[in-house]
């Protein structure tokens, strides 16, 4: 019978267990429902809400690529710096350990501030005014060497801390500065920094996490991290030495007629890198408020000018290319020709001479330049300026390139069919100059200029810029004529001063007339561009000297450039050939020395 | 129904728990408490002390291994903070090297050292063919007072206080529209008043007396 009860009793006491159980049970689904809604289907948004409460992300910096010069030299680098910044309403007076007694004392913000002047050279009102106030966020100082950051902060003046940003140094000042370019306070400004920002800075990363109410990190949550990429480094053309030498030696040069500004440009001539590209007077990229704003771009780029003389060159090429001249034709020039109308005059008054096409190219006399060019039809000559890139804008990477100036034929008017045969008449830079003369000495191949070398990345790999394809404009026998004829003016022409010796060594001197500001020509720009070794044509060198004061007799630029080429030569073992000179006699006849 | 004691035999080890050795039952003794009794829990005893020994004695390892741990992650962590400083520091005083360093490498700075050592510029080189023999061109001497020109400024030691960045904002407003702003077109139109207007500045070279010359160009080492 109590078998019986007990079973009874157990069964009762299970049933009892059993609906408690599920009355659990079904509390338990009722709340893991409710779980499900809020925190899975959450059509409130409450659930959404609270992660974005809790997401944070930071931003990885990506490091800025460093300019390079040819030679890998750091011509602009990233370094660290420091900005001391302060929560005014934190600051108060504070306690900290003396150093030497290892007392704590008590300290007033004076004596900090006091303190702080002392530190970073500056004087008690300025910093007053910036340490004490109500602002939250308060820039003390900027730009502070990492050990000047630590002393400040170690003064111990609350709320004040320093926030490390990063700044651009340019090591070598205003070398290669104008190409080099620089910051403002938002940003890149000018040269490659600007024009090639987005290789240089990267792509930022960032950091995503969650945090709790207490501002720590929960290990368990969310936790992405996307690396930063660095920035590439740029490698230039430019050779940091050369540049410099350049930059002095034009300097030297623009100073001695103070003139308005002067550029010295080098240029490899079979591959279109720009060695050298200086300026007169360059911005110093850490400074360059200091720098008059002519200067902040480099002059090769933004200067269009009448090329004068040097654009004979031209004119004989195309001749020559055209077949309707040989450099040993012979003329008899006057020094004043009419034709259509107008007379074209000589700079000197020179007795009337028979002479040779490369005579006339020597000597550059405008009235046989006339003569030579008015068989070539304008249309085509026109064609050929253009091919060669004068009135296009030339695209280095730096940014800032003008396109010059030239008008189609039907628009010239009665003077310019004649000017523009002796580089009057239409406007070029410098590097549109020598873009014509690299096309010319290069056995008629123009090769695209270009500053920029190669791209790295941070792990090394580099990346050489993709320039445009190479053309042919010229046969290899009109660069052939040209290149002796370019030595003509060398030898016994109107550049005897470039000779360098034991190389052979051609160009082409030009003194143009430059227009003023009123539309009349009211000053003179005065250039001469080079080329050696003509053996095997390597190097271009350019000297321009724009508005040099004085009589216009006593200019020359060739004593820059016999300096610059020299130096070129030199310290890239370019072996002097001693060779004789190959170039056209100049005059008719036996006596090759005609007055002037 | 409650367990009944008796008094025990002897414990045997090993032995599977066998109620044993019970009493004998009277005839027609049918209550419930007469019903066998396991005495396993006596000869489990000493393997139950044992083992939960063990257990005790593993869990006192794990917790000691988990302090232990926990200890050498805490030390661990000053350690890190530490050569975190350490590095930093190191990389702050490497970079400060490097600039320097880039400082010194500068042309004009390598210039101004060359002209402190009391080199000059130098005058035609000739240039002669190893194989042959053969000299072209021909040498000059340098002259004893030809230095390099310094037009070109050296630039600011690092470390100097920062120029100010430059304001674009300034120059711009009013500035006629083209390639250049009007900063530039002025100085294109009215007299040069930059640098080009003015001499460069002069590289002199220490002054030494004729007497350390000694006829030389450097004064001799001396023991004062």
């Amino acid at each position: 019978m109590a078998a019986a009860a007990k079973n009874r009793a157990d069964r009762v006491l299970s049933f009892r267990m059993r609906i408690g159980l599920t009355m659990i049970l079904v509390m338990l689904m009722v709340l893991g429902g409710r779980l499900f809604h809020v925190q899975g289907l959450d059509p409130a948004g409450h659930a959404q809400a609270a992660v974005s409460e809790r997401l944070r992300s930071v931003p990885l910096p990506a490091h800025r690529g460093d300019i390079l010069d040819a030679q890998d030299r750091v011509l602009a680098t990233s370094v660290d710096r420091y900005d001391l910044v302060v929560d005014q309403q934190v600051v108060d007076d504070f306690v900290r350990r003396d150093e030497s007694t290892q007392l704590r004392e008590e300290v007033p913000v004076e004596t900090g501030i006091a303190e702080l002047s002392e530190v970073l050279d500056m004087d008690i009102e300025t910093l007053t005014e910036r340490v004490i106030g109500e602002d939250r966020y308060s820039v003390v100082a900027r730009s502070l060497i990492p050990q000047e950051s630590e002393q400040a902060t170690e003064i111990g003046i609350p709320g004040l801390y320093a926030e490390p940003v990063s700044e651009r140094s340019y090591p070598s000042g205003s070398v290669a500065g104008s190409i080099i370019g620089f910051m403002g306070s938002d940003g890149p400004l000018e040269g490659v920094e600007a024009a090639q920002d987005e290789a240089l800075s990267g792509t930022d990363g960032e950091r995503i996490f969650e945090v709790g109410g207490d501002g720590i990190r929960i290990p368990v949550a969310t936790f992405e991290e996307i690396p930063a990429e660095d920035g590439q480094d740029i490698r230039l053309t430019i050779d940091q030495d050369l540049q410099w030498f350049a930059q002095e030696a034009i300097a030297k040069k623009s100073n001695q007629y103070n003139a308005a500004w002067g550029n010295a440009t080098v240029v490899d001539l079979t591959s279109g890198e720009i060695l050298a590209m200086a300026d007169s007077e360059t911005v110093d990229p850490s400074d360059p408020g200091s720098s008059d704003e002519l200067f902040r771009r480099p002059l090769a780029l933004t200067q269009a000018f009448e090329p004068g003389s040097t654009g004979k060159a031209i004119t004989f090429a195309m001749a020559l290319e055209e077949g309707t001249l040989n450099p040993t034709d012979s003329f008899t020039v006057d020094n004043r020709y009419e034709i259509d109308g107008q007379t074209i005059s000589d700079a000197t008054r020179h007795p009337t001479l028979d002479m040779t096409a490369a005579g006339i190219f020597a000597r550059s006399y405008n009235t046989g330049t006339v003569m030579i060019g008015s068989e070539v039809p304008e249309d085509t000559r026109y064609d050929y300026m253009q091919q060669v890139g004068i009135g296009e804008a030339i695209d280095i990477g730096v940014g800032a390139e003008t396109s010059g100036e030239l008008r189609p034929p039907e628009e010239w008017d009665a003077r310019q069919h004649l000017t523009t045969q002796f580089g009057q008449g239409y406007t070029t830079s410098v590097l549109h100059n020598l873009q014509t003369f690299q096309a010319m000495t290069n056995g008629g191949v123009s090769v695209p200029l270009r500053v920029i070398d190669s791209y790295i990345d941070a792990d090394g790999t580099e990346h050489p810029m993709e320039t445009e394809a190479e053309e042919r404009i010229f046969s290899e026998e009109t660069s052939e004529q040209m290149l002796r004829m370019f030595e003509g003016v060398v030898d016994y022409g109107t550049a005897t001063d470039a000779a360098v010796a034991g190389y052979r060594v051609g160009g082409k001197t030009g003194i143009a007339e430059a227009a003023g500001a009123s539309g009349g020509f009211d000053g003179h720009t005065q250039s001469f561009i080079g080329v050696a070794p003509l053996d095997d044509p390597k190097y271009l060198v350019s000297v321009t000297v724009h508005r040099p004061q004085g009589y216009w007799r006593d200019w020359e630029v060739t004593s820059t450039f016999r300096e610059i080429m020299s130096y070129v030569l030199s310290s890239y073992d370019v072996a002097p050939s001693g060779a004789k000179s190959e170039a056209y006699d100049g005059f008719e006849g036996e006596n090759q020395d005609q007055p002037w | 129904m409650s367990a009944v004691a008796h008094s025990m035999p002897p414990a045997v080890h090993g032995s599977l728990a066998h109620s044993h050795s019970l009493p004998a039952r009277p005839e027609g003794d049918t209550s419930e408490s007469r019903v066998a009794v396991l005495r396993a829990l006596p000869k489990l005893k000493q393997r139950q002390k044992s083992l939960i020994g063990a257990v005790i004695a593993l869990l006192a390892l794990a917790l000691s291994l988990v302090l232990a741990v926990n200890i050498h992650v805490a030390n661990s962590q000053y350690e890190v903070v530490q050569l975190q400083n350490e590095q930093r520091t190191l990389e702050q005083s490497n970079q400060a090297l490097t600039e320097q360093v880039q400082h010194l490498e500068s042309p004009q700075a390598l210039s101004s050292a060359a002209v402190g050592l009391g080199m000059v510029m130098p005058a035609e080189a000739a240039a002669f063919d190893i194989g042959s023999g053969e000299v072209t061109g021909s040498a000059e001497a340098a002259d004893n007072g030809d230095r390099p020109s310094s037009f070109v400024a050296t630039p600011a030691a690092p470390g100097a206080d920062a120029a100010a960045p430059l304001n674009v904002s300034e120059s711009v407003t009013g500035a006629p529209s083209g390639i250049l702003g009007s900063g530039a077109l002025n100085t294109l139109i009215n007299p040069p008043s930059g640098q080009n207007g003015q001499q460069d500045s002069v590289q002199t070279r220490s002054e030494f007396s004729s007497t350390e010359l000694n006829g030389g160009t450097i004064p001799a080492p001396s023991f004062d």
